[in-house]
């Protein structure tokens, strides 16, 4: 890389060489480079060949350089553009990237590039800078659409600035420029209008309501403003939307090229799509528009200064020949009109060539529009413009004729055409003319010219001179142009009328004087010959220019003709293949047009002489003015060509004789020029890349239309297909019916069948009623007979059981005869025993009854006794239940205060154990600080030791006892205090234990836990030993209290003491006495038992009651016991 | 304590009213009326409520477990810390660690160090490290919140021992759990924090290890404490999150890293209450209130 850079910094100068190849190749290197290279070097280099040699090569490397490089091109650019030197060249090629539209040009509404544009639009006084400047700006405003409001005013202020120029800076601008500026400005009021109508609007609103800037509006806006229909978003959309970038997101920039075209009514700057999308519609008005346009080319023509004589000269010589051209078709004519055209012909071959011209004007070859059907076109555009002639030929011609020999048909002729002309043009403002309409004008037109042609006739050339040469009123005069100026009298513009006419004159004197050769081809139409009679007197040195330019300007209108056709041209083969029928209308259209174009032709004529100023089109003044500059040039090089001849004229100066001036001017003219026609060539390239788009659109429609049509064919098979079906199933219908019927026939037949079979099995039916009623009689008489024969079975079972028991019976009575037998027998013996035992109890006598009566009164006795001791052990029953249910509800109550005294041990556990941890605590720091006081007691040992071994004195082993009396001192000092503390402490704990357990006698040597165990048993037994004498132990001794002295008993205490005292003091009472009733008895009981042994034998009875006594006793102790829960084993 | 009778029927609208602390002073009296004192409650109770003044120390010592929750054995145990740090004080005096002119805070230090048998030989004593300042830092901050020299040292103690062994673990967490707070509370400040680097070097160590000391004048540090004793490490990242946010413009200002260190480590002292207040509604509001019927 770093070898190539000098040599392609080299190769930027052979970019002007003149070997296609070898620049090509150089070329190609470059743009490798640049592609490669991320530096700017190159591009500036490159760019400052461009400034100096304006290379077209080198436009097209940085046209199209990529991504990276765009800014600092751009960059590079606006650096230049500070420069004033090359800040045309740069806007060139600005211009030229512009409309090369490279993928970032928007990028450019960023960059500082546009803003110095804007700048030197604003601030520059250079008009060639300000043309190209702002034709850079129409193009690349499509391509940035979305602005914001201060760049909208900035492009608003600059219209202002320019839209004033001429009235700012009055003969500043060259004629020529101002023309060209006034174009701009046109093209700039229409893309602004276009694109932004309501800021726009608002901004003209504002701008020209000044009264400095009302002159302005008048003369350079309001024309402007004619050819604008109201913008739809001046309706429907408001300021902020039309800045709005959504709004701008869906167009392209050729859309918004259109769109601001759609809106212009000028036939330079509209749309021709509309025609097309609405053809019924717009084709009338068409031709209109191309009349007035017309019109308006030749007024405009007289706004522009210095050529401005020339031009009319050339026109208004032009118009006989244009006549003639496009009578050619036509066979009248005179043999001069022919000389005089075989002579323009051969100019015109030349001075143009027509492909130059079609370059210009149509776009480049490479839309595929091929040779032949530009022909085709401009040979049926010439067919149809020799067409007028023979329609309206009968009248016209007829006409010619009948005036007078003095004046020539020519003048008659072109007024004969240029009067429907003027129809149209009169009638634009109100009627829509069709086709035709126009062709009933012209006879109307012819039948004018018959009445007026008397009065036109003396009129001659000069004449019409004289009359220009007078004010306005004086036109009135003019029977020719009567209708024009009635029209347009008030538009007038009268400060460019008196140079128009001075320089009319001026020019109808040179056509007179000095060169009767070419004289003689104009003065060949009686017109001249007219003309030149009257100025004949008259000298004018300007030679060649009124000569050549009625040809030249015939001509250049012929192209200017033809390119318009041609300029619809490319398309038309398209629109012939996909949509034939409006191909057909639209070639209608072309043939109405080419009509107009015929009368506007001659309609030049007329309104040169003095028409609406302000009715044309900036447009068609620049292609005027182009047209007038290219004649110029013709000029020129005649005069160079046949100089000896020319410089005889003395008076040629003017504008062309200054050949230096002039040359500068042409350059400049000439550069602008291209900038226009590369304006145009970017438009048409605008136009051409939404024509294909739209044909794409064509195709789709014709494809989708096709489609339909071939729908339409299947649709009309399916319903003869479904005719036929219908048919076939009216058939199917009636056989059906014939089956049907059939069926019926057969479905009655069957009934009847049915219901003779119904009838009879009614009849079966009620046969078999009978028989079933018989049936159940017969049934009913056998079941009776059934249960008679049960009622007899039963009678025979009844009898044999009968019989049975009978037999029982007598079996029992003998058995019973035989017992009274044997008991009689028996009967009989105890008779006798008790004879035997009466005479026994008379032996015995009275002592029996003493004894059993003894017995009576013991067992009495017994029974009471028994009854009394039941009685005593049921009361204690009762009382030992009540114990019970007292002890029950004891228990929960107890039961509560173990666990209040767990939890309260618990307390004091966590209380001693927290205590305990702060002891701890206090343990450890203690640790610690021996532990600190050991290391460092230790160190000053080792200090010590190390003195020691430092000093190494001989008496060693004196020293050293000597140290630790030293040292004891001080350690004696901290160690006391610790002992203290660590003593204290011990002392204070016995001391709370002793508190603790709630003893007044300190330091006794038990341990807590054993004293309380011990204090318990001594209370127990102390409670055993307090009730010797009861022969069952005490309920008391249920004791299981804790003993009194104990921390817990004495809580337990508090909270028993109000229940279990009053229970404590009452019991042992009750009880003593029950036990001494029971003791007395005990010993009353054996006296009487002894008693009752002596008094009775039977001895069996009293070991029974003994034991039965002491039994009893021992049983109530145990009841009592029962009471007792744990001090049975003290029993024993 | 639900069916307290002489509960207040005002205390619904003192809130309202915006009369804090009222209701809160009498509970927190029938708190330490208690007998073995139920610390849960009060620890919960310190996360709630702001602590009445009166009862911070006593309310710290029994959070701290220098006070045990009977109130029968306090005075012994306030005598035995009383013996252990005279005892602590004469061994330091002994080994001429210290002496009369000593500063207190030094002296807690030395004494800290015995006990956690840290103590350097005198002839080894080197300057103290970071542990060391943030003890000292902690001290200084504590000897102007209590004035009983054994209180203060036993609550220091207590203090760091505690945070060490409960916070231990979360502290170097907490830088990032201020990041995630931070982000939910102004994500612009972190941005701005994170772009500029201080994020990285703002005075954690200051914040989270002293816990505010030095950094917070005492009224307002001593209300910090009150949750970071209660239990609670978040309160510090929620304290920092707000000073960020009260001192966000003048931090926006601030690329520097130094700089923000710098003016964070020597914050303005006024107006500190106010960033408490808002901080300890932060922490409730991410946190949520502690909840234990008090």
């Amino acid at each position: 890389m770093a070898k190539d850079q000098p040599n392609v910094f080299d190769l930027v100068p052979l970019l002007g060489s003149t070997d296609l190849h070898e620049l090509e190749q150089v070329k190609n290197l470059l743009q490798e480079t640049l592609s490669a290279d991320k530096g700017t070097v190159l591009l500036n280099s490159l760019v400052d060949y461009f400034l100096e040699t304006s290379s077209s090569q080198a436009v097209d490397i940085l046209s199209s350089v990529r991504e990276p490089h765009d800014k600092y091109l751009l960059d590079k650019m606006n650096e230049c553009m500070g420069k004033q030197s090359c800040r045309l060249s740069t806007i060139t090629l600005l211009g030229h990237i512009v409309r090369k539209q490279p993928p970032w040009i928007h990028k450019i509404a960023r960059l500082p590039l546009l803003a110095s544009l804007l700048k030197c639009l604003k601030a520059d006084s250079d008009v060639v800078v300000l043309i190209t400047g702002v034709l850079v700006l129409i193009a690349l405003l499509p391509m940035i659409p979305q602005t914001n409001k201060q760049l909208l005013c900035e492009y608003f202020d600059i219209f202002g600035r320019l839209a004033a120029w001429n009235k700012r800076h009055p003969g500043h601008a060259h004629g020529v420029f101002a023309v060209h500026l006034h174009a701009s400005v046109y093209s700039l009021f229409h893309r602004l209008y276009g694109m932004y109508p309501c800021n726009f609007i608002s901004y003209l609103r504002a701008h020209y309501s000044m009264k400095e800037n009302v002159d302005t509006f008048e003369e350079v806006v309001k024309p402007m403003l004619e050819y604008v229909r109201i913008h739809p978003e001046l309706i429907t959309g408001t300021k902020e939307y039309e800045v709005d970038p959504i709004r701008w997101k869906r167009f392209e920039p050729h859309d918004i090229v259109i769109e601001c075209a759609k809106i212009s009514l000028d036939s330079k700057e509209a749309s021709s799509e509309e025609g097309y999308s609405t053809l019924s519609d717009h084709i009338p008005r068409r031709p209109v528009d191309h009349s007035r346009s017309c019109s308006e080319l030749s007024i405009h023509e007289i706004t522009s200064v210095t050529p401005m004589a020339a031009v009319r000269q050339s026109l208004s010589l032009s118009l006989p020949y244009l006549t003639v051209t496009q009578d050619s078709g036509s066979s009248a004519q005179t043999p001069n009109h022919q000389s005089d055209r075989m002579n323009s012909s051969g100019t015109m071959e030349e001075m143009w060539s027509p492909s130059s011209v079609c370059g210009m004007t149509t776009p480049p070859s490479s839309r595929g529009m091929s040779p032949t059907t530009v022909s085709d076109v401009s040979h049926s555009a010439s067919h149809l413009s020799g067409r007028i002639p023979s329609t309206s030929g009968d009248g016209k011609w007829t006409l010619s004729p009948s005036t007078p020999s003095g004046s020539s048909p020519l003048p008659s002729l072109s007024e004969e055409i240029g009067q429907p002309a003027q129809n149209t043009s009169s009638t634009q403002a109100k009627v829509i003319q069709t086709g035709k309409e126009l062709r009933k004008v012209t006879p109307r037109s012819i039948n004018n010219n018959g009445g007026a042609s008397d009065a036109k006739i003396p009129v001659s050339l000069a004449q019409l001179s004289d009359i220009v040469k007078r004010t306005d009123g004086g036109r009135e005069d003019d029977t020719i142009n009567e209708e024009i100026l009635s029209l347009t009298l008030g538009r007038l513009d009268f400060g460019m009328r008196q140079g128009l006419d001075s320089s009319f004159s001026g020019s109808l004197d040179t056509l007179l004087s000095s060169h009767p050769s070419h004289e003689q081809n104009l003065v060949s139409t009686p017109n001249r010959v007219e003309f030149s009679a009257k100025g004949g007197g008259e000298q004018q040195p300007w030679s060649f220019w009124p000569t050549f330019t009625p040809i030249e300007n015939g001509k250049s209108s012929n192209c200017s003709l033809s390119d318009l056709t041609k300029g619809s041209m490319p398309y038309e083969p398209l629109f012939d293949l996909a949509l034939p029928k409006v191909a057909s209308l639209f070639l209608e259209l072309k043939t109405t047009e080419a009509i107009r174009r015929a009368e506007q032709e001659s309609e030049h004529q007329e309104e040169l002489e003095g028409e609406d100023l302000s009715a044309t089109s900036p447009l068609e003044v620049l292609d005027r003015v182009i047209q007038q500059g290219h004649d110029t040039h013709e000029k020129v090089l005649k005069r160079t060509l046949s100089s000896q001849s020319q410089t005889a004229d003395p008076h040629s100066g003017g504008p062309v004789s200054t050949a230096s001036d002039e040359l500068g001017m042409l350059r400049s003219q000439l550069l602008l020029l291209h900038n226009q026609l590369l304006y145009e060539r970017h438009k048409r390239e605008q136009h051409a890349l939404r024509n294909r788009r739209l044909f794409g659109r064509i195709v789709n429609t014709t494809a989708l239309e096709e489609q339909n049509n071939s729908m339409k064919t299947q649709l009309k098979l399916q319903d003869i297909e479904i005719k036929t079906v219908q048919v076939s199933l009216k058939e199917e219908q009636r056989r059906s019916r014939h089956i049907q019927e059939d069926r019926d026939a057969l479905v009655n037949q069957l009934q009847t069948q049915i219901q003779q079979l119904q009838k009879e099995r009614n009849d079966y039916y009620s046969k078999m009623q009978e028989l079933k009623s018989d049936l159940q009689e017969n049934q009913k008489k056998v079941g009776e007979m059934e249960a008679e024969l049960q009622k007899a079975n039963n009678k025979v079972c009844n009898m044999g059981h009968m019989l049975s028991q009978l037999s029982i019976k007598l079996n029992n009575s003998e058995n019973m005869e035989q017992q009274m037998a044997f008991l009689n027998k028996q009967l009989l013996l105890l008779g006798e025993a008790n004879k035997l035992c009466m005479k026994e109890i008379d032996r015995l006598g009275p002592e029996v009854s003493k004894e059993l009566n003894m017995l009576q009164a013991s067992s009495l006795r017994e029974v009471e006794r028994l009854r009394q001791s039941s009685l005593q052990q049921s009361q204690r029953l009762e009382a030992a239940q009540q114990r019970i249910t007292d002890l029950e509800t004891q228990l929960p109550k107890k039961e509560q205060v173990i666990r209040e005294q767990k939890k309260l041990l618990e307390n004091v556990k966590s209380q001693a154990m927290e205590q305990l941890q702060a002891s701890e605590n206090r343990y450890l720091a203690q640790k610690h600080i021996t532990q600190a006081l050991q290391a460092e007691l230790l160190e000053l040992y080792s200090q010590i030791e190390l003195k020691i071994l430092n000093t190494k004195s001989p008496a060693k082993p004196t020293s050293e006892p000597n140290s630790p009396p030293n040292q004891r001192p001080k350690s004696n000092s901290t160690d006391p205090s610790a002992p203290s503390l660590s003593a204290d402490p011990v002392k204070k704990e016995e001391g709370m234990h002793v508190c603790v357990n709630g003893e007044i006698s300190a330091g006794s040597p038990q341990t807590p836990t054993a004293f309380i165990n011990g204090s318990q048993e001594e209370d127990l037994s102390a409670l055993t030993r307090s009730f010797p004498a009861l022969p069952c132990d005490s309920p008391l001794a249920v004791g299981s209290y804790p003993s009194t002295g104990s921390f817990l008993g004495k809580r337990a205490r508090e909270m028993f003491r109000n229940k279990s005292e009053s229970h404590y003091e009452g019991e042992p009472a009750a009880f003593t006495c029950l036990s001494k009733d029971l003791k007395v008895e005990s010993v009353a009981d054996p006296t009487e038992s002894v008693e009752l042994e002596e008094a009775t034998d039977q001895a069996d009875l009293q070991p029974m009651d003994r034991p039965r006594a002491y039994n009893i006793q021992r049983r109530r102790q145990q009841d009592l016991r029962i009471m007792d829960y744990n001090e049975t084993h003290h029993e024993h | 304590m639900v069916a307290e009778p002489s509960r207040n029927f005002r205390s619904a609208y003192y809130e309202k009213v915006g009369f804090r602390g009222v209701e809160e002073k009498k509970s927190l009296e029938i708190l330490l009326k208690d007998n073995p004192l139920d610390v849960e409650k009060l620890s919960t109770f310190s996360q709630r409520f702001p602590l009445p003044s009166m009862y911070r120390i006593h309310v710290w010592k029994v959070l701290l477990g220098i006070l045990p929750p009977h109130s029968d054995s306090h005075a012994l145990v306030s005598r035995y810390r009383l013996e252990q740090f005279d005892d602590v004080n004469g061994a330091l005096t002994a080994m001429r660690f210290i002496h009369a002119s000593t500063p207190a805070t030094e002296l807690y230090l030395r004494m800290y160090q015995l006990e956690s048998r840290q103590l350097p030989r005198r002839s080894e004593l080197r300057p103290p490290d970071d542990e060391d300042e943030n003890f000292l830092a902690i001290g200084r901050a504590m000897e102007e919140i209590v004035d009983d020299p054994v209180d203060c040292y036993w609550l220091i103690r207590c203090f760091i021992n505690q945070f060490k062994l409960k916070f231990g673990d979360s502290i170097p967490h907490l830088p990032k759990s201020l990041e995630h707070f931070l982000s939910q509370e102004d994500a612009a400040l972190l941005a701005h924090l994170k772009t500029s680097g201080a994020l990285r070097s703002l005075p954690y160590c200051l914040w989270f290890r002293r816990c505010f000391a030095g950094c917070l004048p005492e009224s307002s540090l001593q209300r910090v404490w009150d949750k970071v004793i209660s239990g609670s490490c978040k309160i510090l990242v929620f304290v920092a999150v707000e000073i960020l946010l009260s001192y966000k413009i003048m931090l926006m200002g601030m690329s520097d890293p130094d700089g923000v260190y710098n003016f964070l480590s020597n914050m303005p002292q006024e107006n500190t209450d106010a960033i408490v207040t808002k901080a300890i509604d932060l922490w409730h509001k991410h946190c949520g209130t502690p909840m234990h019927s008090v």
